[in-house]
C-alpha cells in the first residue's frame, strides 16, 4: 500500500507537520535527521531523478553555509579571515549549514509532496472546507481543457481556409489571431447554454446539495492517524521542553544528549519515516505473498 | 400504465408567428420505446423539451401535458430532477465536472444523497455500463462515445422512469453510434424504463421501437407501428419516405404485396420470396468504363507519408498515398482513429509529414507559399462549422471571405447556389445544424479553390440536408473534391471513388460502386441485403432498377 493511496487528510497532515517541523528545528541532530529521511523517501517517491537532484542539494548545504557565514559574523569562535577581510565565526559557519540543511530537507519534502498530493486531492481538501468551491475548481478545470482543445481546432479551421495564426504578414496575422480568439468565445458561451441546461436538468438548482468524494477512511487510515498522533505529541514535547533548538549566538551550547533526548531523536525519525515505512512493509508482505504461490 | 400524456398542446416561440407544435395530441404508456422523427425543423427538439420542464422554452402556448396522470407543471423540481432524464446531442456540452467519477455523482449530489448511497450507485452505473476501467481517468481523455456513454450513464444513476433522447448519436461515428442505441434498447428492455428518442440514423432505430411518429412542421403526420408508419407515409406521397430505412424504402420503390421489411435481415427474405419463381433476367449493372486512375492528371499526389504528433508517439501515418483525379469526388472512408483526419491535414500541409510528398496541382507542396496555397488553391471545409463563424450575419460571415471588385455578387451568387439566401441576416449560431455546414461550404468556396477537402462534411445531417449537401457538390464540376468520411451510404450515392483507410494507409481505392460491391461488411445496406441475388446493386436506387426489371 503506497502512501498516496491513503486518505488525503492524512497526507495533508504529515507534510504539513514535517514542513513545519523542517523549519522550526534547528538542532544539528534533527537538521540531520529531516535531511536524511527526506533524502531517502523523496528517493523512495522519485526513483532516480530524485537521487541526481538530491545529490546536487549537498554541496549546495555547504556553499549556503560558506555564503551564510560570509555576511554574519556572530559568535566568538575565530577561524579567519575571508577575501574581503571579514572575519568568519565557527558559529555563524555552523548555523549557516545547519539552515542550508534544513532548507535542502524543505525542498525534498516539498518535492515528495507534489508527488503524492495530486491535484484530486487538493480539491477534495478545499472541498472539505469549501463544498462549492471544490465544483468550482472541478468545472473550471474541465473549461479550461476544452478552450484549450477548441483554440487548436479553430487554428486548425481557420488554417485550412487561409487565416491561420501564422498566416499573411504580421498584420493580417494579428487579425487572424484576435479573429480566432473571438471565436472561441463566442463558441464556448454559446456550448455554456448548453451546459447550464444539462446542470438544471440534473437537479442543480435543488437545495441541499452534498459533495461526493471518492476518498474512503478506513481503519488503515486510523492506525495511521494513531501512530501519527502519538509520533506528533511526542515531537511536540520534544519542542516544548527545548529539545529541538539550540542557540548559536553568540556561542553554540549543545547539552550532552541524555536518555530522552535519544527517545526523541527515535521518535522524530521514525514519525518522519512513517510512509516510507509503510511502504517498505507493504512491499516486503507482497514479496513474500509472491514467492509462497 | 399511461406514463405521458399530451393534450392538444401547441406552442409558438416569442417574436414568431409560426407555431413550431401545432395541436399535439400524444399518448406514451410505460416502459413503451418511442422513436420521434421528422426533418430538421420540423418540431422534434420543441417536444422533447416540453417533457422536462427545466429546459421547456419560453413562448406562447397551450394544450396540458400529463405525467403519470398530474400535470407536469406541479411536480416539484425535485422528483422531476431524477424521474425524467434528458439526454442532449453534443456529448462535450453536458459533461460540467473534470473527472468520470465526479460527473457520474453530479446528479446524486443534486439530489442531496449521502456519501455512502452515491458510492453505491455510482459503482452499479459504471458496472452496468462497463466504465470501471475508465472510472478515475479525466472527462477530456474519452473518445465521443465513450462521453456520451458517460452522459448517459449519470442521467441513469438517478434512476429515471423515463429517458428523453435528443438525437444522442448525432455526433457519433457510426461504430460508437450503434454501440449507444444498443445500450437505449437494453435499458429499455432490462428495466423497463420509457424511452421517448428523436434520430436520424433510423435504421438503427426502427426496428428496436415499438411506435414511431413522425412530426413535419409541428404536427404529427404519422404515428403507428414502424411498419404501418411507412405505410401511411408512403399513402401521403410524404418526402419522409427517403429517410425510411433501406430495405423499407428498396420495398415501397419497387411496390410489392409481400409483407414490408424493416432490417437488412427481413430485406433479404423479402427479395428471396419476390425473386424466388423467377429466373433473373439481369443481375448486374453496367459498369461505367472509366480510365485507370492513375493515368488520369492528378489533381492532389500524396506519395508515402509519414507522420507522428509527438516525437515519441506511434505513427499516424505508415506510407499513405493517395492519387485523386482532377474534377473528380474522391472519398475515403474507413474506422475511427485510424489516420484519415491526419491524412487529410497533411496532404493540406497543416500536419508536416517527416517523410514523403505532396504534390498539388503537379507542383510540391513546399513550394507554395501559405497564402497562396489557401487562396484560389486548396481549402479545407472543417468537422465544426462554428469553428469559422466570427460574424454576426450569415452575410458578414460570407463576405469576410470573399475578396476584389465584386464582392457583393460573389456572395449572392454564392448564397443562391448553397441557398443561403432567406438566411442572409440570421446569425450563424440561430440557424440549424445544416444550415451552419452550408454556410461554412459556402465560405470556404468564397475562397475560389481548386481543391475542396472535406473532414466529414454529413455528420449531423439528416438525409434531406445529405441530399442538398450532395446536390451541391455535384454543381461544382471543375472543383476537385477530397472528402474522408464515415458515411457509407453517401460515399456510395454520390461519390466518384471511394478508398479504404486502415492503419496510417490507404489499403484499396476503386469507383464507388466495385468498391461496395467488392466488401461484405463494410458495404452499403442495400448492398449486404441485395448482395445474394445482384452482383454489384449499392444504392437503394440500384436495387429498385434490378427489382423492377426482373419482375
Amino acid at each position: 500500500m503506497k502512501f498516496e493511496n491513503y486518505h488525503p487528510v492524512i497526507n495533508f497532515i504529515y507534510f504539513l507537520f514535517i514542513l513545519l517541523a523542517v523549519v522550526t528545528f534547528n538542532h544539528p541532530v534533527y537538521a540531520m535527521i529531516a535531511f536524511i529521511t527526506a533524502f531517502a523517501y523523496s528517493i523512495k517517491l522519485n526513483g532516480r531523478r530524485a537521487v541526481i537532484f538530491n545529490l546536487i542539494l549537498i554541496p549546495c548545504v555547504f556553499l549556503y553555509g560558506l555564503w551564510y557565514s560570509f555576511y554574519n559574523h556572530f559568535g566568538i569562535t575565530n577561524i579567519g579571515k575571508n577575501f574581503i577581510g571579514n572575519n568568519m565565526t565557527l558559529e555563524s559557519l555552523c548555523y549557516g549549514i545547519v539552515r542550508g540543511m534544513m532548507a535542502a530537507a524543505f525542498i525534498m519534502v516539498f518535492s515528495g509532496m507534489l508527488t503524492v498530493m495530486s491535484t484530486d486531492k487538493v480539491i477534495y481538501l478545499v472541498g472539505r472546507i469549501f463544498p462549492k468551491v471544490s465544483l468550482f475548481i472541478s468545472i473550471f478545470l474541465r473549461s479550461f481543457s476544452r478552450v484549450r482543445d477548441r483554440c487548436k481546432k479553430t487554428n486548425i479551421s481557420r488554417m485550412g481556409i487561409g487565416m491561420g495564426m501564422r498566416q499573411g504578414n504580421i498584420f493580417h496575422a494579428i487579425r487572424n489571431f484576435f479573429r480566432i480568439v473571438s471565436i472561441v468565445i463566442t463558441w464556448t458561451l454559446e456550448d455554456y447554454i448548453e451546459s447550464a441546461a444539462s446542470m438544471k436538468c440534473r437537479g442543480y438548482t435543488l437545495k441541499g446539495r452534498t459533495a461526493f468524494s471518492i476518498y474512503r477512511f478506513d481503519n488503515r487510515d486510523r492506525s495511521v492517524v494513531i501512530m501519527f498522533s502519538v509520533g506528533i505529541i511526542i515531537t511536540l514535547m520534544a519542542y516544548a521542553l527545548g529539545q529541538t533548538n539550540i542557540m548559536y549566538d553568540p556561542e553554540i551550547i549543545i547539552y550532552k544528549p541524555t536518555i530522552w533526548a535519544y527517545f526523541f531523536y527515535t521518535i522524530y525519525a521514525v514519525l518522519c519515516l512513517l510512509p516510507m515505512m509503510l511502504e517498505l512493509f507493504n512491499e516486503a508482505v507482497y514479496n513474500r505473498l509472491s514467492r509462497c504461490q | 400504465m399511461v406514463h405521458f400524456e399530451i393534450k392538444g398542446l401547441s406552442f409558438s416561440y416569442p417574436n414568431s408567428e409560426k407555431k413550431a407544435l401545432d395541436n399535439i395530441n400524444l399518448t406514451i404508456k410505460k416502459g413503451e420505446y418511442i422513436t420521434i422523427c421528422g426533418r430538421s425543423g420540423s418540431g422534434k427538439t420543441t417536444l422533447l423539451k416540453h417533457l422536462k420542464k427545466p429546459i421547456t422554452p419560453s413562448g406562447k402556448r397551450t394544450g396540458e401535458i400529463l405525467f403519470d396522470g398530474a400535470p407536469l407543471e406541479e411536480m416539484d423540481l425535485k422528483t422531476q430532477a431524477s424521474a425524467i432524464g434528458y439526454v442532449m446531442q453534443n456529448p462535450d456540452n453536458q459533461i460540467v465536472t473534470d473527472k468520470v467519477w465526479h460527473e457520474l455523482a453530479f446528479g446524486l449530489e443534486s439530489l442531496g444523497c449521502d456519501t455512502n448511497t452515491i458510492r453505491l450507485k455510482v459503482a452499479e452505473m459504471a458496472s452496468y455500463f462497463g466504465i470501471q476501467d475508465w472510472f478515475h481517468k479525466n472527462v477530456n481523455e474519452l473518445s465521443g462515445g465513450q462521453k456520451q456513454l458517460l452522459n448517459l450513464a449519470s442521467i441513469m444513476a438517478m434512476q429515471p422512469q423515463v429517458l428523453i433522447c435528443d438525437e444522442p448519436t448525432s455526433q457519433l461515428d457510426p461504430i460508437a453510434a450503434s454501440d449507444f442505441l444498443q445500450t437505449i434498447k437494453k435499458i429499455n428492455l432490462e428495466l423497463g424504463t420509457t424511452i421517448i428518442m428523436t434520430e436520424h440514423r433510423l435504421e438503427e432505430v426502427f426496428h428496436a421501437s415499438d411506435r414511431v411518429v413522425v412530426m413535419e412542421e409541428g404536427k404529427i403526420i404519422a404515428c403507428g407501428e414502424p411498419k404501418t408508419v411507412g405505410e401511411e407515409l408512403k399513402k401521403q406521397n410524404n418526402k419522409m419516405v427517403a429517410a425510411l430505412p433501406t430495405p423499407m424504402q428498396i420495398y415501397y420503390g419497387v411496390g410489392s404485396s409481400l409483407q414490408c421489411p424493416i432490417t437488412v435481415r427481413e430485406g433479404r427474405s423479402w427479395l428471396d420470396d419476390m425473386l424466388s419463381d423467377k429466373k433473373l433476367k439481369r443481375d448486374r449493372l453496367p459498369e461505367q468504363d472509366s480510365q485507370d486512375i492513375n493515368e488520369q492528371a492528378p489533381a492532389i499526389f500524396a506519395k508515402e507519408l509519414w507522420y507522428r504528433y509527438g516525437k515519441n508517439d506511434k505513427d499516424v501515418l505508415k506510407g499513405a498515398s493517395v492519387l485523386v483525379p482532377k474534377g473528380s469526388l474522391y472519398a475515403i472512408v474507413g474506422g475511427n482513429g485510424t489516420g484519415k483526419s491526419t491524412f487529410l491535414k497533411s496532404i493540406c500541409g497543416i500536419c508536416r509529414p517527416y517523410s514523403g510528398k505532396v504534390k498539388i496541382d503537379g507542383k510540391n507542396i513546399t513550394k507554395y507559399k501559405s497564402e497562396e496555397l489557401f487562396r484560389n488553391c486548396l481549402a479545407l471545409l472543417p468537422q465544426d462549422p462554428q469553428s469559422l463563424f466570427v460574424k454576426k450575419t450569415v452575410r458578414e460571415e460570407l463576405l469576410e471571405m470573399a475578396a476584389g471588385q465584386n464582392q457583393e455578387s460573389d456572395v449572392m451568387a454564392m448564397a443562391e447556389k448553397c441557398e443561403l439566401t432567406p438566411l442572409l441576416d440570421r446569425h450563424p449560431y440561430d440557424i440549424s445544424g445544416g444550415e451552419q455546414q452550408r454556410t461554412a461550404l459556402a465560405k470556404v468556396l468564397l475562397a475560389k479553390p481548386k481543391i475542396l477537402l472535406m473532414d466529414e462534411p454529413t455528420k449531423g445531417m439528416d438525409n434531406f440536408f445529405k441530399q442538398e449537401f450532395a446536390r451541391i457538390l455535384k454543381e461544382l464540376k471543375d472543383i476537385t473534391i477530397l472528402m474522408v468520411s464515415h458515411d457509407i451510404e453517401f460515399c456510395a450515392k454520390y461519390a466518384d471513388y471511394v478508398s479504404m483507410f486502415f492503419d496510417g494507409g490507404i489499403i484499396t481505392t476503386n469507383t464507388a460502386r466495385r468498391f461496395f460491391s467488392g466488401n461484405s461488411f463494410y458495404t452499403t445496406s442495400a448492398n449486404r441485403m441485395s448482395r445474394h441475388m445482384f452482383a454489384n446493386a449499392v444504392t437503394e436506387e440500384d436495387v429498385i432498377e434490378l427489382c423492377r426489371e426482373n419482375l
